[in-house]
């Protein structure tokens, strides 16, 4: 009986620990979804910004803390871009979390 | 005569257009000198393992660039960077750009097919 209660008790520990686990790393998979609009610049091979002009940075690979530090830079104002940072100010936290993963499990080149 | 100022006016642009190329373009192998207090974040060839920080090899030079910049005039914000980039020059920014941006890296432009499945 004890026996059972611990290892309900573990299990829902676990449970806990991968639903956390899941919302702290987010969701590759429903970020793939949400990162539609993203393609329109960061999909297309040397597409450039204008004023200033530069290369739009590549972002498949890229580490998803990373990813999700920039998007709320870009959404508290501390990062200049004003289409990024309508682009952040759109979406829910869980979002950034979500296109972060997303991003990071890009390995291969297109 | 007429024509010989022409064609010094040609040789003078395209030597102006070479000098301006090479100064946008960075020196890679001075970025790799230049590089070494970068490298405590951003791993020793740019391709750190710490999620919190970018990986930097591959990336497009000109996107560095205008970071670097952004980072030294202040409209960028970032406590760390912006104190890193402060004593460098315009040409440092540069050659760091190019020297990243010149390195074997695992960043990629994304995938367009991402719709299906």
């Amino acid at each position: 009986m004890r026996k059972r209660r611990a290892s309900a008790l573990a299990a829902t520990l676990a449970g806990l620990m991968v639903a956390g686990a899941a919302h702290a790393e987010g969701d590759p998979q429903k970020g793939r979804y949400a990162a539609q609009t993203c393609l329109g610049c960061h999909g297309i091979p040397d597409q450039a910004n204008v004023y200033p002009t530069y290369k739009v940075p590549k972002l498949g690979g890229q580490h998803s803390e990373y990813i999700v530090s920039a998007l709320e830079a870009y959404r508290s104002g501390a990062r200049p871009h004003p289409t990024m940072q309508a682009q952040a100010r759109a979406l829910t936290q869980q979002e950034i979390q979500d296109i972060a993963a997303y991003f990071a499990s890009i390995d291969q080149p297109r | 005569m007429q024509r010989i100022s022409v064609l010094f006016a040609t040789a003078a642009l395209m030597l102006l257009a070479i000098l301006n190329t090479a100064h946008a373009a960075g020196d890679p192998a001075a970025g790799r000198e230049k590089s070494q207090t970068c490298a405590a974040c951003h791993g020793e060839k740019g391709n750190t393992q710490n999620s919190m920080y970018p990986k930097l090899a591959g990336q497009h030079p000109s996107y560095l660039y205008n970071a670097l910049k952004g980072y030294k005039s202040g409209t960028r914000e970032n406590a760390v960077m912006n104190g890193q980039v402060s004593n460098l020059s315009e040409q440092d920014l540069r050659d760091l750009a190019a020297y990243y941006g010149g390195l074997e890296g695992g960043l990629h432009t994304l995938p367009l097919n991402n719709s299906g499945q």
